[in-house]
């Protein structure tokens, strides 16, 4: 008698456990496979697809990088991401701090009309954004593909950074202006280094959604040698679809920068992706 | 800086705690050319770059666009599109994705979210491993599923095998019945750890009285769940509804790479048929791709405006 009512408590227990446990092996199972993958050679995957590595074939990533042109696809997205991300930082930041420091008529108006463009879809733009940029021979060219990249992160990037700009104590700005400063100063000497771990969090989560952006790349840029990574894995899946190995590889090299900036700011990210989902 | 008095009209001023000082040194106010150089930025990416490409968009519409000729055609556009039989199954895949796979993201992630907060071990590593999939590119989770699936060694397949299921193998990305299963379970894969992370936020801001006494209550975990657990979190729980709705209405990257709308349109999302026919059927016509994009621009809207509206008035009937 004393035991029954221990038994739904540890049945419980095990449930969970195992339901745990399931749901780990869920999620992290396909992406180990994939790292086992990207060390074996194809012939070897062939042979067996779920075995462990016995023999690290490091070199796959020497040939994925060097000789199956990740390497170009790679420094192309590196260098669209990098710059797009810090445009956007930087403008998005000047006019949330506008919006949310300056009163002036308007001022609502100006927010709803750059917050509201997060919910369009992207067909919306996208087709009239590859007649202009063919007409401004921007099409085919990273500095197009850049441009683009900036405008689709700008409502995300001012509405993180207007909530947070609006919670910075209007004495610090009173009193900076009682030493003389001007209103671009302030910006740049109070708000921008305030703002720091706000911004931290909009650079992380730009970075991460556009080195993984993959419509507006695919359709501005066709030019083989401009394909920034997620096209590029892509093209090359479907010219060499039976070359697990090497496919392994090229996605594991696309990850490891995501991956790298997660461990380093977890905590940044998640209170970024979920700002204005909790109420 | 010009330190110019203000030059707004003070009717404007919205703010009822505005420093009691002298209206003309109110320190939230600047000269316009001030904000001009802090807002002007912005405005102008948006204006170039967004609203500009969606209203020139909308007025493609009206044309049938084949290189550097324009033809106005007037509505005939908006007419093929209601002859369109494949636009119509696309509307439906989009509909069923929109409506279904929003459910399935939020429930998997509040039961992953109570799971973690009933302080299970390793609780810190789990919650970083089930959201591990939000940071892969689509790119990365269709060829991963892709090989998940495959008819001859995908892990689904080999697990039917393993377990004497054979009959119930099959090619589930080449199965027009199971096509459009297949992709939502793999975007569920990819999201309900982001939906996991909210709850779990929303559940930590609850108050804990209500939590501790239910629970000398005796109460039963699904008794717990159901009346005091969600009802708290509605408010959450309706926007992660809403922001997973907005996102199946544009899906496209997954489709795409995974099945290509296919097996006979069964995945066929409004978002694939635009892109391919603007940009993958040899039509070269940009005009009728141009409508539907209007179209369901202005079905996302409505519906988000809808949604709000819905989940909003239920909520103050209900308090």
């Amino acid at each position: 008698m004393r035991v029954s009512p221990m038994m739904p408590r540890l049945f419980g227990r095990g449930a969970l456990t195992l339901v745990i446990v399931a749901y780990t092996v869920y999620t992290l199972g396909p992406f180990l496979w994939l790292a086992t993958m990207s060390v074996r050679t194809t012939g070897e995957i062939s042979a067996d697809h779920y075995a462990w590595p016995r023999v690290f074939h490091w070199e796959q990533f020497r040939i994925a990088w060097v000789d199956s042109d990740f390497a170009t696809y790679f420094w192309n997205s590196a260098i669209v991401v990098i710059s797009a991300v810090a445009v956007v930082t930087l403008v998005g930041a000047a006019a949330a701090h506008a919006l949310a420091r300056y009163r002036f008529r308007g001022n609502r108006l100006i927010y709803g009309i750059l917050f509201s463009s997060i919910i369009f879809p992207p067909q919306i733009t996208l087709i009239s954004l590859y007649q202009i940029l063919v007409d401004y021979n921007l099409y085919n060219s990273l500095i197009g593909l850049t441009l683009v990249y900036i405008s689709l992160q700008l409502p995300l990037t001012v509405y993180l950074l207007e909530g947070f700009f609006a919670r910075i104590p209007q004495d610090l700005f009173d009193a900076a202006k009682m030493d003389g400063y001007g209103d671009i100063e302030i910006f740049r000497r109070i708000v921008l280094p305030i703002g720091m771990p706000a911004i931290a969090t909009t650079l992380i989560l730009n970075f991460i959604q556009l080195w993984n952006e993959f419509l507006f790349a695919v359709v501005l840029i066709t030019d083989p040698d401009k394909r920034t990574l997620p096209i590029g894995i892509r093209a090359f899946m479907g010219d060499h679809f039976q070359d697990i190995g090497m496919i392994a590889a090229g996605v594991m090299i696309s990850v490891i920068p995501v991956i790298l900036a997660y461990a380093f700011f977890s905590e940044k990210l998640i209170r970024g992706m979920t700002a204005g989902a909790v109420k | 800086m010009t330190d110019v008095a203000t030059i707004e009209a003070p009717a404007t001023a919205r703010a009822p705690g505005a420093p009691s000082g002298a209206r003309a040194s109110d320190p939230r106010r600047t000269s316009w050319p001030v904000l001009v150089v802090f807002v002007a930025p912005a405005l102008l990416v948006y204006f170039g770059l967004t609203a500009y490409p969606a209203f020139r968009t909308i007025y493609d519409s009206f044309f049938t666009i084949e290189g550097l000729e324009r033809i106005p055609v007037g509505l005939a556009n908006y007419n093929a599109l209601l002859q369109d039989e494949t636009f119509w199954v696309a509307v439906r895949n989009t509909f069923v994705w929109a409506f279904v796979a929003p459910v399935l993201d939020v429930a998997t992630g509040l039961l992953l979210a109570l799971a973690l907060y009933a302080g299970v071990p390793g609780a810190r590593f789990l919650r970083i491993a089930w959201f591990t999939p939000v940071l892969l590119s689509y790119v990365v989770v269709a060829i991963l599923w892709m090989w998940i699936y495959n008819y001859d060694w995908g892990v689904v397949n080999v697990g039917l095998r393993a377990v004497g299921l054979d009959s119930l193998t099959k090619s589930w990305l080449g199965d027009p019945n199971f096509a459009l299963a297949a992709v939502i379970v793999t975007h569920a894969w990819k999201w309900a750890g982001f939906n996991m992370v909210v709850c779990l936020a929303a559940i930590h801001s609850l108050p804990s009285e209500v939590l501790e006494a239910s629970e000398l209550d005796n109460c039963g975990w699904a008794a717990k769940l159901r009346h005091i657990i969600v009802p708290m979190l509605k408010p959450t729980l309706l926007n992660l509804y809403v922001l997973a709705f907005i996102g199946k209405m544009k899906v496209f990257d997954l489709v795409w790479i995974m099945t290509g709308g296919g097996p006979l349109w069964a995945t066929e999302t409004v978002s694939t048929y635009v892109y391919k026919r603007a940009f993958n059927w040899n039509t070269f016509d940009l005009g009728y791709p141009s409508a539907i994009a209007t179209v369901w621009f202005g079905v996302v809207c409505a519906a988000v405006i809808l949604l709000n509206r819905v989940f909003r008035s239920k909520d103050r009937l209900e308090y």
